[in-house]
């Protein structure tokens, strides 16, 4: 593997609302990290529009693979390979990143690969920290999804536990749309959140006791509810004791399930580990169980291309290039063994 | 000798040639419906191999900007735009319409391109022949297949109708004697007749830069047209 390890790949990242591209070296090492972030073209939506999405993708996607290039020092020659996204994600946006993934690959006569998007939050934390001890307990938390993975190795994993109907990230929004916050609600939520009382308004934790799967749709009636019987309560009240509501049952999980898979460290990705209380919470939990907690940078939690790139050279040592004759699978699960 | 890279995926169809100014080389075409991401990036491949080109010798990439399938033409359009940046080449943007037309423009007959817009309507756009090729009358267009039926029924000019839009809306268009619609082989947009069409365009260096290619959509979002609607 000698000859593989220091593979300059690109990354083009399009599956939502970011056009991103990343050239990582080696797996690991970022040499750029390109994201354009369509959130304000989407805002007066309240949620990403995927039509808007796909057209703007196709718009602005040769500027961010040459801005990703720029930065990196490097041109289109000295790359080793190339990858996209092809799933999960909004169909027409994802097409965009595996066409242009594939139109480098048949220019420069390199290999393609086609990356699984869950699978390459579950990778960004390597970037900050190759050595990670394995196994480890990944909470993925974004407006898509919210799942318990058991990496038990690379390429090896177990779903512990995932949402029986609303994403985490998606309890944020809605909450927020609901209280005026604008879109996207998450950092909304955390700016007013820090001036607030967690302990303020007591919301449900909902199936806290019930293995590993998580519902959040009770939570956000509740919040609804709660916001219509008291109008006049302090919003960063609200904010910070919805917060709560959320970052506890999320913890709370989190850890029981590394005390029974006996993980050496617990990790945390997607665009819901951005939030302030979630990475405070789990490293606080973590220190007081004698777990390895990491909490990646906050643009290693959102989406980006850099983690589509350095998984990509994890599955190009395993599985080898994906054929040009591949498509986008916008239902996409993570592979899982057993 | 210039060799331009020639893609059209603006219906069902997966269109792509190779052309010099030794003529056409060769085409690809494939019509299994939805399936452009799949095959376009391999029918490349296939064309360059077997005409035993290196992607580093093409000069320029010609692509259907549309209107058309909205899905396909990002397929398109992003495989050229990329493809083109990479080999640091210029791109060639022709209608899709026009594509239609151009195949037909031996007759005298006003020449209607229509291509199936879903929801009931066409995209489409009206020609005539001029020496040497053929010349747009008025814009690009987005509408109801009966509200162009009945303007063609109402003009009193014999018109030939072509594209999958004039096969879907058949019934409409066959009533009037004016009306005839070309053969089903000229139903979705030439390979050929893109690549005849760049090449001289190539020729007259009449190309864009990868960044400035953009598709015609000629329809908004539906949430951004509803959004108008509802201010
Ligand atoms: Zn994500």
């Amino acid at each position: 593997m000698v000859i593989l390890r220091s593979l300059r790949i690109l990354g083009i990242e399009t599956s939502c609302d970011e056009t991103a591209a990343a050239v990582v070296e080696g797996g690991s090492m970022v040499c750029s990290s390109v994201v354009a972030s369509q959130a304000e073209r989407h805002a007066r939506f309240g949620g990403v529009v995927p039509e808007i999405a796909s057209r703007l993708h196709v718009d602005v996607i040769t500027d961010v693979i040459a801005r990703a290039l720029v930065e990196a020092g490097l041109d289109f020659p000295e790359l080793d390979a190339v990858a996209a996204t092809h799933g999960p994600g909004l169909a027409g946006a994802l097409l965009v990143g595996v066409s242009a993934a594939k139109a480098i690959a048949l220019a420069h006569g390199i290999p393609y690969i086609g990356v699984n998007h869950l699978e390459a939050h579950l990778y960004a934390a390597f970037l900050e920290e190759p050595d990670l001890v394995l196994p480890m307990v990944v909470l993925l938390a974004s407006g898509g999804h919210t799942m318990i993975v058991h990496m038990i190795d690379h390429g090896r994993y177990v779903v512990l536990g995932r949402t029986v109907d609303d994403a985490a990230g998606e309890c944020f929004d809605k909450v927020a749309r609901f209280a005026g916050l604008g879109y996207p609600g998450g950092p909304a939520i955390d700016r007013l959140a820090i001036d607030g009382d967690p302990t303020s308004i007591r919301f449900p934790r909902p199936m806290l006791d019930e293995g590993y799967d998580f519902s959040f749709s009770g939570l956000k009636t509740a919040v609804i509810n709660h916001v219509r019987n008291h109008p006049d309560d302090d919003l960063p009240d609200l904010c910070a004791s919805v917060q709560e509501a959320i970052v506890d049952t999320l913890v709370i999980k989190l850890m029981r399930a590394a005390r029974e898979v006996d993980a050496k460290a617990v990790v945390i990705g997607g665009g819901v580990a951005a939030n302030t209380a979630l990475r405070t919470r789990v490293l606080d939990e973590a220190a007081r169980a004698g777990i390895r907690a990491f909490v990646p940078a906050r643009w290693l939690c959102t989406d980006n291309a850099a983690m589509i790139a350095s998984v990509a050279w994890w599955r190009l040592h395993s599985d080898g290039p994906t054929s040009l004759a591949s498509g986008a699978y916008p239902n996409l699960r993570l592979p899982v063994v057993g | 000798m210039a060799h331009l890279l020639c893609i059209d995926t603006s219906t069902a169809q997966v269109g792509v040639a190779v052309v010099s100014e030794a003529g056409i080389l060769g085409e690809v075409r494939l019509a299994r419906g939805r399936l452009h991401a799949e095959q376009l990036a391999p029918a490349v491949s296939y064309l360059l191999a077997e005409l035993d080109l290196s992607p580093s010798g093409l000069a320029a990439i010609a692509v259907g900007n549309g209107p058309g399938l909205f899905t396909g033409l990002r397929v398109g359009v992003t495989t050229a735009k990329v493809m083109a940046q990479a080999l640091r080449i210029p791109v060639i943007p022709v209608s899709s319409l026009d594509l239609l037309a151009y195949p037909l423009r031996h007759t005298r007959r006003l020449i209607v391109a229509a291509i199936d817009a879903r929801r009931g309507e066409i995209f489409h756009a009206s020609y005539r022949r001029v020496p040497g090729g053929i010349q747009r009358l008025g814009a690009y267009q987005v509408g109801r297949s009966s509200a162009l039926a009945a303007e063609l029924q109402a003009g009193a000019q014999e018109v030939l109708l072509v594209g999958d839009g004039a096969v879907r809306y058949a019934d409409e268009f066959n009533g009037s004697a004016l009306i005839e619609t070309a053969s089903a082989i000229h139903s979705h947009p030439s390979p050929g007749a893109l690549a005849e069409l760049a090449l001289a365009r190539y020729q007259r260096e009449e190309f864009s830069q990868p960044w400035a290619i953009e598709i015609l959509y000629l329809r908004k979002a539906d949430a951004e047209a509803n959004w108008e609607v509802g201010r």
